[in-house]
């Protein structure tokens, strides 16, 4: 309890001090007031802006301001859309969570389970051709596997689009392209980019644990009493290595979160990646700011996540009962 | 762990006198992954001499020989063996010039990193205390953010404030900055391990007792002895560096247009996959897997070489 | 017949150097419902001989030769699948380090369920009744409260008994226990061990005891098998065994069991130190510590000779090898 108090508070802290910078970013650079109104505004007028935005009041009270600005989801206007960041951000958002998701998903997916029959036929050809595969796909930047992919699949052979979301399904707040054809195709290649990083890390790291664990006594002992074979595997092996696995896939999300912004890019998809993108190129500085918040939120958020599911996974972790040991 | 209480002999004495490499698959692989790094350099470095064509002379691109095939001809009997870029430069130079831009930056981020990284982690390692709180926190929280992040904020933000007449000018340096921004944390990790460690021998007791100033102390005592992981997280960083810097340019905010990187002509080269002009970004492409890939084996075997105990994935 | 009939196991180890022989050409039987200790020094390669029985041994070892036949049916060559139906069931094994045995995160009672069900076709709620009942038989309080319990909530007393219930879950013909006290204090041994002879002759278990105690299987085997750098050095019946030891390196390990009820000067103790497998002397590979040595004993290695109810691989027993000049030992 005591550990996830003192988590909360560090995760707090990380949120204040990146909303400083977020703060000092919007305040600062450039001048706000020009961006509002523009050049043929006269001297009058931008007195009165200045007054209305508050900009001249101490610096501490403009940040508190901006501090409850946030919190009530008031983000601020884009430069370029002339539209609230907040409305800007969610409506891309279900773009960037599907995308992540369907990765996610395929990385887990085909992560895992190759990553434990690795482990266990450790002489295997296949098991060669895959870890060399892995070796490889370090190498490989996201970007490029999304335009060789695009190459392949959409240019010589046409059979899936490389722009867009397809055809989307408005479900009240959320857009969804799951519930198309056109739009699960599209779908694909970016998921299949997005994912594949993700992929090999995943293979490789529940590789190393499973071996890790199949080296322990438990295991002899599960399969000298006779327990099946695919039992030991994936519920001791697998079980006991995927704590550690947890830790690191959950927080593969942050990069997650990185690496759809190449894979938004390459492919056009309309999500939050490609907006931060815009953002940068056309110095639309409230988007920005906005992003930097966001991103520490949804870290902070991962963190905490991690520290809570870690003792559901590993009774070790759990505080001990009050029952003490039996001698 | 290898001994390294002493100064440490020759990198090469050392990599000679360690005995036989255990499995003869992978010092194969070593050999091969090094003469290509070599040979990756030497392009690099000489791309001025080596090159067919300057691919930054205006003048010797020719616009009417835009977007020709490799092995094509131009209009005025040029030959481009790989083929010409958007504006008729011949696509081999350009990948000469963009590969030393790709290195240049790759090498300056790694360095920068190092230096402050391995400066920092002297400082936590040797002071403890708040210096070390303060120090690894901030480390802590870095270390969750993935670094192609770190970057493009970090690059962001500048271009953001400087304008884009400014930004291009200053591009390089910021992208240098942002890159080892997000890389320093390992360096400064390490060498602060290595630092703990060290600080607990005797040499360093008797060189107190001596009076020797603490500057020296960390120049010429410690520094040389936590010296060897430094040179491993260099080599397999550096690849990293080089992809980060590629996904930048990739992305448009990277290097600037006039100084291309491999991942700049892969971005101009990509508007033209649809019409089936595949060279211009799929031959950049597969020369920067190649460095990633030759870099990144080479720094494996360093490191299965040097320090077994540092394997990770 | 016998039960387990071991018939010239050979074990090699693949090193970098080379093939290594861990054990060599080991022949013992094992009666239905009869304790056999396995006795010798760490290296000796008891262990091993436990391991290749249940199938268990992993490159670089592997068995290179002689035949394993199980309730008269060879079982060194089965198939993975159908060897891997026998163990719990007929073969089953207790090992030395009940916290490492016990999977940390499944509570104990879907461990012993798992093993259950993979034996019997019992449903859930039977199978967790019988998994209570065995662990009331091995005297652990409250057992069906107990079945939801995680391995490191207990003690490391209860931990084995856990681990005792989990190899008589399935009435296996076969126990093989590999050092099953060796992690516990003094007190705790014995309970544990007059609680395996208890669950075995009430089930008519056949135990092969794996220690390098002597004093534990004096009290507990039938029958006792010493082991000597991979090769049988004596096997006969306990008594016999502790009471005339024939062979030179049994009369060695009997001698230095400390006595509390005699003055002791000082703790017996046989000079040098057991050979590694790559390491082993020609012939007799305990004549270089050997007292009572012969020329013949570099030589060549002893077979298995007999003497009244026990058998030793000691030249000192054939007659024929003996040169006129020497005289029998005190047999």
């Amino acid at each position: 309890m005591a550990f996830l108090l003192s988590r909360l508070v560090h995760a707090l802290i990380v949120l204040l001090v990146t909303g400083f910078i977020s703060f000092v970013i919007i305040r600062y650079v450039g001048d706000p007031v020009n961006n509002m109104v523009g050049q043929a505004a006269t001297l009058a007028e931008r007195e009165d802006m200045r007054r209305a935005l508050g900009l001249d009041d101490p610096a501490v009270l403009q940040f508190a301001r901006f501090l409850g600005d946030v919190l009530s989801g008031n983000l601020g206007v884009s430069y370029r859309y002339g539209e609230p960041v907040a409305k800007l951000l969610l409506e891309r958002a279900p773009a960037s969570l599907e995308l992540s998701l369907c990765a996610m998903l395929l990385a887990a997916g085909l992560g895992i389970p190759l990553g434990v029959w690795t482990a266990i036929n450790r002489g295997s050809a296949l098991t060669r051709i895959l870890l060399t595969l892995s070796v490889i796909g370090v190498a490989l930047p996201t970007f490029l596997v999304g335009i060789i992919l695009i190459l392949i699949f959409s240019v010589q052979l046409g059979w899936l689009p490389a722009f867009g979301r397809g055809e989307v399904t408005d479900l009240g707040g959320w857009t969804t392209g799951l519930l198309t054809i056109g739009g699960l195709k599209a779908l694909i290649l970016p998921s299949l980019t997005l994912g594949l990083f993700q992929m090999t890390l995943i293979m490789r790291l529940v590789r190393a644990e499973v071996s890790e664990v199949l080296r322990s006594s438990f295991i002899k002992f599960a399969i000298a009493r006779g327990v099946p074979r695919r039992k030991v595997y994936y519920r001791h092996a697998l079980g006991n290595a995927l704590l550690p696995v947890m830790t690191i896939v959950a927080l593969q999300f942050g990069n997650l979160f990185a690496f759809s912004i190449i894979v938004e890019t390459v492919f056009q998809w309309p999500g939050l990646g490609l907006l931060i993108i815009q953002a940068i190129q056309f110095a639309d500085v409230p988007v920005l700011s906005a992003y930097l918040v966001l991103i520490s939120g949804v870290f902070a958020l991962l963190n905490l996540t991690v520290d809570i599911l870690s003792p559901i996974i590993d009774p070790r972790l759990r505080v001990a009962s009050h029952r003490g040991r039996v001698a | 762990m290898t001994d390294i209480s002493r100064h440490s002999p020759s990198l090469w004495s050392r990599l000679l006198r360690d005995g036989l490499a255990h499995e003869l698959f992978r010092s194969h692989i070593a050999v091969l992954s090094a003469l290509v790094v070599l040979c990756l350099f030497i392009v690099a470095i000489g791309a001025p001499v080596l090159a067919p064509y300057n691919a930054f002379d205006p003048g010797s691109a020719n616009v009417a020989d835009a977007r020709l095939p490799p092995g094509a001809h131009g209009l005025f009997g040029d030959y481009y063996s790989l083929g010409t870029d958007p504006q008729g430069r011949d696509l081999l130079s350009a990948m000469m010039y963009g590969l030393r831009t790709s290195l240049a930056v790759g090498f300056g981020s790694v360095a920068l990193a190092a230096l402050v990284g391995v400066t920092l982690g002297l400082f936590s390692g040797y002071f403890g205390g708040i210096t070390d709180a303060l120090i690894m926190r901030i480390a802590d929280i870095q270390l969750s953010l993935p670094p192609i992040l770190v970057a493009l904020l970090i690059d962001g933000v500048t271009l953001t404030l400087l304008g884009r007449s400014q930004h291009d000018l200053l591009a390089i340096p910021t992208v240098i900055l942002a890159i080892s921004t997000s890389l320093w944390v390992q360096f400064a990790r390490t060498v602060r391990a290595q630092v703990q460690v060290e600080k607990g021998k005797e040499y360093i007791l008797a060189a107190k007792i001596t009076g020797v100033g603490t500057r020296r102390m960390l120049t010429s005592h410690i520094l040389p002895n936590v010296m060897a992981p430094v040179l491993v997280i260099a080599t397999v960083n550096l690849a990293v560096a080089i992809l980060v810097e590629s996904t930048l340019s990739f992305l448009g905010v990277g290097v600037p247009p006039t100084q291309p990187s491999l991942g700049t002509l892969v971005r101009i080269g990509n508007e033209f996959l649809f019409s089936g002009d595949w060279w211009m970004s799929i031959l950049p492409g597969g020369l920067l897997i190649t460095v990633a890939l030759s870099i990144n084996l080479l720094g494996d075997w360093l490191r299965d070489r040097l320090n077994p105990t540092m394997r990770t994935l | 017949m016998a039960l387990l009939s071991v018939q010239h196991l050979s074990i090699r180890l693949s090193t970098r150097h080379g093939d290594v022989s861990v054990i060599d050409d080991l022949s013992f039987d094992v009666q239905a419902g009869e304790i056999l200790g396995v006795v010798g020094e760490s290296g000796a390669g008891k262990s091993l001989t436990g391991m290749a029985i249940l199938g268990l041994l992993d490159p670089p070892l592997a068995q290179s030769g002689g035949r394993i036949v199980f309730d008269g049916g060879r079982i060194d060559t089965l198939p993975p699948g159908e060897f891997d139906a026998l163990r719990g069931k007929a073969i089953a094994a207790v090992f030395q380090d009940s916290m490492t045995s016990l999977d940390p995160i499944m509570t104990i009672g879907r461990q012993l369920t798992e093993t259950i069900i993979a034996h019997h076709r019992l449903g859930r709620r039977k199978a967790e009744d019988r998994a209570a009942q065995l662990l009331a038989e091995v005297g652990i309080p409250g057992p069906r409260e107990r079945l939801s319990s995680y391995p490191h909530q207990l003690s490391g007393g209860m931990r084995q008994r856990v681990v005792l219930a989990l190899a008589f879950a399935c009435e296996p013909r076969l126990i093989i226990a590999d050092e099953p006290t060796t992690a516990l204090d003094v007190s705790l041994q014995a309970q544990i061990v007059a609680l395996l002879k208890r669950m075995a002759s009430e089930r008519g278990t056949a135990v092969m005891f794996v220690t390098h105690d002597m004093g534990l299987i004096a009290e507990t085997a039938d029958r006792i098998a010493v082991l000597y750098a991979g090769r049988l050095a004596e096997i006969g019946p306990t008594s016999d065994v502790l009471q005339s030891p024939q062979h030179p390196y049994t009369k060695g390990l009997i001698a230095s069991i400390p006595r509390v009820n005699r003055p002791v000067h000082r703790l017996f103790q046989i000079e040098g130190t057991m050979p590694s497998p790559a390491a082993r002397p020609s012939g007799c590979a305990f004549h270089p510590r050997c007292p009572v040595a012969i020329p013949r004993c570099p030589h060549d290695q002893p077979p298995l000779i007999t003497h009244k109810r026990s058998q030793a691989a000691c030249w000192l027993l054939d007659p024929s090898a003996i040169p006129m000049k020497e005289t029998l030992q005190d047999a």
